[in-house]
């Protein structure tokens, strides 16, 4: 740790001349601060930024793919409004974040809380646990297909076999509710390993004493959970709770493979609609307009979740 | 007799934790399980309606996986994937460590902002993102190469990794960085060989999650590259192995298994720096 | 003592820079040292096969002209993403592979190719019109008519055996044999869902019965009618009493599956099936058989899949692309090429259309009339961007599963008029 001034001097940035200047110059705070985010504000206006612009600039324009539009204002945004379908995917999507979101977060702090425990095999037990997020979800999905499929459904199979369903048992991707129910189901078991593993890096970052404390202060085991394991699990909370708001509101691959957004529209999604009416159909300044069409209320609910997390 | 009694609520609490996971590792790994089942099953069993699904009953075959050697680019788009997804995290991670640290340790005008904008891009939805950065890349020079990949998948992981180190460098503590500052190093020289090294698990977790998203990615990957030599493997396996209407089912779950193979080995390895990382990131993010 | 290492940085840097450089340059040097290539975007043939010949016929070429051809296929639901990102970035390969609404869609970004389609029309026989009409947009020709894909009834003749039933020779037949069918524990199936197998039997069945989608003019909606309220009415009772829940739920594989299976009597489908019986060696082909697509109080129609070869307007390769097409219409070349696909790629040219392959299996034999009734998308209104978008939109699949699933059928229709309509007024200015 004792890295003198001496060895920094030997490196040859020792203060002389206009070198020096330069150093000095460098060294401020704030010339610093700014040098080095400066790479990674570049490289997210290149790539981030513009595009961003060209999408919002798509979304007030008849755009069309391979030829250029005019501008039409929010012309776009009341089309898609007046429609039932886009109304639909509203509801869609917000049913599907809420239920999903709130499966993953009961789900992964239980998950968590066992994970946490001493037990034998415990790397092996987090890495099955952890199995789901790390497969690449648009192959995954595929394989979760195959098990929801009309004719060779393994889930259905078995249900059959144990007396559970009466046949031909529930069309997993056929009639909405269930198709939704599928739906979710996948979003949870690809997201519920992020929840638990990192709710289970803020349990074992609580120290023993405040449960030691809990305990003489004759607290059961859900009053330990609620009052000394939830308030501090709080702040990781707000931050997973928020990654996975965004990831699964933004989610694609699950419904595209799954549904494609049928039956009967009962499970597009902002982005699956977007794809389709903006890609399939060629309509490009609508299909912005569907996927950025909650940007401003997101982005408003992560700034005042940001300044929450900040506080904490 | 104490000993006895909480030996055995000792033994009645493991009993209770094991009996609790058993349905999550179910849950967790049976798609996986017969996505491995399937991928060695011969079609005829495959297709066949009085089959039992969960084993196999006519002989375990290799042909699926023979298949994705032999008639395909599979190991080609192995490479790839790895090529790039090593290449990206390693560029987003440098770019992450400088930003993180600035936006966490620095006071300068704007750095709130800074931060929140950094996030913000989090949210912009790819959907449609890629139709105008397909724009972007070929202003590059680098489409239809794995370049194209390697330049654009830094744009969701330094968001992310920025933030997650951010957290981590909060915990360092101050003191440390300003003796090495009142000695004399610069702050360049504090932030490499101070701080740093107290942020290795966040690194790793960084990593680690960059690792997973570019390996997985399928959008750009599918749309900014187009000649088989320079696909990556999720979307060698779904574009070459889906067949309109006649899947090659054994084959493509033949591919997802072995496409889940590198990621899964980085987190057997790397699983204890994951946890202790997004502890200290998430914590004080 | 600085000096030098601001030097030896210097060096360092210079050096990994055009290290760098080279690398990257490494990558891409075959592009230049290489002769000149041209490149097609197409899709992952669904007999495998057909993709084989083509790839042959690609490289014969390439050598012929001195040039390399590069043939990319993917998967078919992938092509969409791919063409909106080249037709956006102006890059990308020099000829892709049409479908549906594709040359109308991107109107303003292919490259003319009319001398092309007049010029094999005159060569072999003409254009079928249904064909031709899928690359002729307001403003000139944007693909060339490649194949279609006939659509002929699919069924099991083992089932129908059992039953003591011959083949319907209408819609209304394929209700009544269905109910018997269903009992016997062998339903037909035919997919209310969003995929594209289920336009491709809508268009047919409604046309069959008169009903439209769009007036002549291309740009009326005229789907909420009496006569689509009979199809309608058919899908209801067909999905009551003939089909199984499951066909709300299928994707373009899953009737293929369904008949596999042995499960399924009856589906109305291209010929895959039963090419990949017979490539798997699965005893079912035998039972597998083909006879036209049904008829209806209006006649028979029917809407094949029809899929063209169109040049990007950005192309430096668009004479080389014409050239390699004229050589994929090449008598011997097509004729290879058909075989290959064992009957599954229909020409769109009169003197292809007599090809010994039709006659060889008894089981083909039908397929040639298919063109006598086939149209395009959108008949009797010429084939443009709005139809495309009803079908990406799902709008005749979602009116028939809204209506089967307990809506009535006059609400479902005014629904559908409302998205037709919606889909039209979208259009595109060229």
């Amino acid at each position: 740790m004792a890295v003198g001034s001496r060895a920094f001097e030997a490196a040859g940035l020792g203060p002389t001349g206009r070198l020096a200047r330069v150093h000095e110059w460098w060294e401020q705070e704030h010339v610093f601060g700014y040098g080095l985010i400066l790479p990674a504000l570049l490289l997210l206006a290149c790539l981030v930024a513009y595009p961003f612009g060209m999408a919002i600039y798509f979304s007030l324009s008849d755009y069309w793919v391979g030829s250029p539009g005019a501008f039409v204002g929010l012309a776009n945004y009341r089309e898609i409004l007046g429609n039932e379908v886009f109304r639909q995917t509203v509801q869609n999507s917000f049913v599907f974040t809420a239920i999903a979101l709130t499966f993953k977060t009961v789900l992964g702090v239980w998950l968590a809380l066992l994970l946490a425990r001493n037990l034998r095999f415990k790397r092996l037990l987090r890495g099955a646990v952890l199995l789901p997020w790390v497969i690449p979800t648009a192959l995954s999905t595929l394989g979760w297909w195959w098990m929801f499929d009309s004719l060779y459904s393994v889930v259905n199979w078995t249900a059959l076999r144990l007396g559970l369903m009466s046949p031909p048992g529930p069309n997993w991707l056929g009639q909405a509710g269930y198709a939704m129910a599928a739906v979710i189901a996948v979003n949870v078991w690809r997201g519920l390993p992020f929840f638990a593993i990192t709710v289970l890096a803020g349990l074992v970052s609580i120290p023993r004493e405040y449960y030691e404390a809990a305990e003489v202060d004759g607290a059961g085991s859900w009053g330990r959970f609620r009052h000394v394991t939830l308030p501090l699990l709080k702040p990781v909370l707000a931050v997973v709770i928020l990654f996975s708001t965004i990831f699964t509101f933004s989610d694609f691959n699950i419904v595209y493979v799954l549904t494609r957004g049928g039956p009967v529209n009962s499970t597009h999604l902002f982005a699956t609609l977007a794809y389709q009416v903006g890609l399939n159909g060629g309509n490009l300044g609508q299909g912005a307009a569907i996927s950025l069409f909650l940007f401003p209320m997101l982005a408003a609910v992560v700034f005042m979740q940001l300044r929450y997390i900040r506080k904490e | 007799m104490a000993s006895a009694a909480s030996r055995g609520a000792r033994w009645r609490s493991a009993a209770f934790g094991y009996a609790n996971l058993v349905p999550f590792i179910f849950f967790a790994l049976f798609p996986f399980y017969f996505m491995l089942v399937t991928s060695l099953k011969s079609n005829a069993e495959l297709y066949n309606l009085k089959a039992v699904p969960f084993w196999i009953q006519t002989g375990l075959i290799t042909d699926h996986y023979r298949y994705l050697f032999e008639r395909t680019d599979f190991l080609t788009w192995m490479r790839n994937s790895l090529i790039i997804s090593v290449v990206a995290t390693g560029i987003s991670l440098v770019l992450a460590i400088l930003a993180g640290y600035s936006l966490a340790r620095l006071r300068f005008r704007g750095v709130g902002a800074f931060g929140t904008a950094v996030f913000i891009t989090y949210l912009v939805p790819p959907t449609l993102l890629f139709l105008p950065l397909s724009q972007v890349v070929v202003w590059l020079g680098i489409s239809d190469t794995i370049w194209a990949l390697i330049v654009t998948y830094p744009t969701f992981l330094v968001p992310f990794s920025t933030w997650l180190l951010m957290g981590y460098f909060r915990t360092v503590p101050r003191e440390i960085e300003e003796c090495a500052l009142v000695d004399g190093a610069s702050r360049m020289q504090t932030l490499l060989r101070i701080v740093l090294p107290m942020a290795v698990p966040g690194i790793v977790c960084a990593a680690l999650f960059g690792f997973t998203l570019t390996w997985n990615e399928f959008i750009y990957a599918l749309t900014f590259v187009s000649q088989t030599t320079a696909k990556t493997a999720v979307v060698g396996v779904t574009s070459d192995l889906i067949r309109g209407d006649i899947y090659y089912w054994g084959s493509l779950m033949a591919g997802a298994v072995l496409a889940s193979v590198p990621v899964v080995i980085c987190y057997v390895f790397f699983l204890d720096y994951y946890v202790s990382g997004l502890t200290a990131g998430a914590v004080k993010g | 003592m600085r000096a030098r290492s601001r030097r030896e940085f210097l060096r360092v840097a210079s050096g990994a820079t055009a290290g760098m450089a080279s690398w990257l340059a490494l990558g891409r040097a075959p592009a230049f040292a290489q002769k000149r290539e041209l490149t097609f975007l197409s899709w992952n043939h669904f007999v495998p096969k057909s993709d084989d010949e083509l790839r042959k016929q690609a490289e014969a070429f390439g050598k012929q002209a001195g040039v390399t051809v590069r043939v990319d296929t993917i998967a078919h639901l992938q092509l969409d993403a791919k063409f909106a990102a080249e037709a956006q970035s102006q890059s990308g390969h020099d000829m892709i592979r049409t479908h549906g609404a594709v040359p109308f869609v991107y109107e303003n970004a292919l490259a003319d190719v009319g001398d092309l389609v007049d010029k094999l029309g005159k060569q072999y026989g003409g254009w079928y019109p249904f064909a031709a009409e899928i690359g002729q947009t307001g403003s000139g020709w944007r693909a060339v008519p490649w194949f279609w894909i006939s659509f002929p009834a699919t069924y099991n003749q083992a089932h129908f055996k059992k039953a003591g039933l011959e083949t319907p020779r209408t819609w209304a037949e394929l209700l009544k044999h269905g109910k018997i069918l269903k009992k016997q524990g062998n339903p037909v199936g035919i997919p209310i869902s969003h995929c594209s197998d289920t336009h491709s039997t809508y268009w047919s069945v409604a046309w069959s019965y008169g009903a439209k989608v769009l007036e002549a003019d291309g740009k009326t909606p005229a789907i909420n009618s009496d006569k689509t309220a009979e199809v309608v009415e058919w899908y209801k009772e067909l999905f009551k009493e003939a089909m199984e829940p499951e066909v709300l739920s299928w994707d373009d594989a899953s009737n293929n599956r369904f008949i596999l299976s042995g499960k399924g009597s009856w589906i109305h489908n291209p010929i895959s099936p039963y090419n990949a019986a017979l490539a798997n060696k699965q005893p079912i082909a035998d039972d597998i058989n083909h006879h036209n697509s049904p008829a209806g109080p209006a006649g028979t129609h029917s809407g094949p899949p029809i899929l063209g070869l169109a040049i990007w307007k950005f192309s430096k390769n668009v004479e080389l692309a014409k050239e390699f097409i004229q050589f994929l219409y090449r008598k011997e070349n097509f004729d290879a090429w058909i075989v290959a696909s064992n009957a599954f790629n229909h020409p769109p040219l009169r003197h292809f259309a007599d090809h010994p392959i039709w006659a060889r299996n008894p089981k083909f034999a039908m397929l040639p009339k298919e063109a006598e009734f086939a149209h395009a998308r959108g008949w009797p209104g010429k084939p443009n961007d709005a139809v495309g978008r009803v079908e990406s939109n799902y709008v005749l699949a979602d009116m028939v599963a809204k209506a089967v699933g307990g809506m009535p059928t006059k609400r479902a229709m005014e629904w559908a008029q409302d998205q037709v309509a919606r889909a039209v007024k979208g259009q595109l200015k060229a």
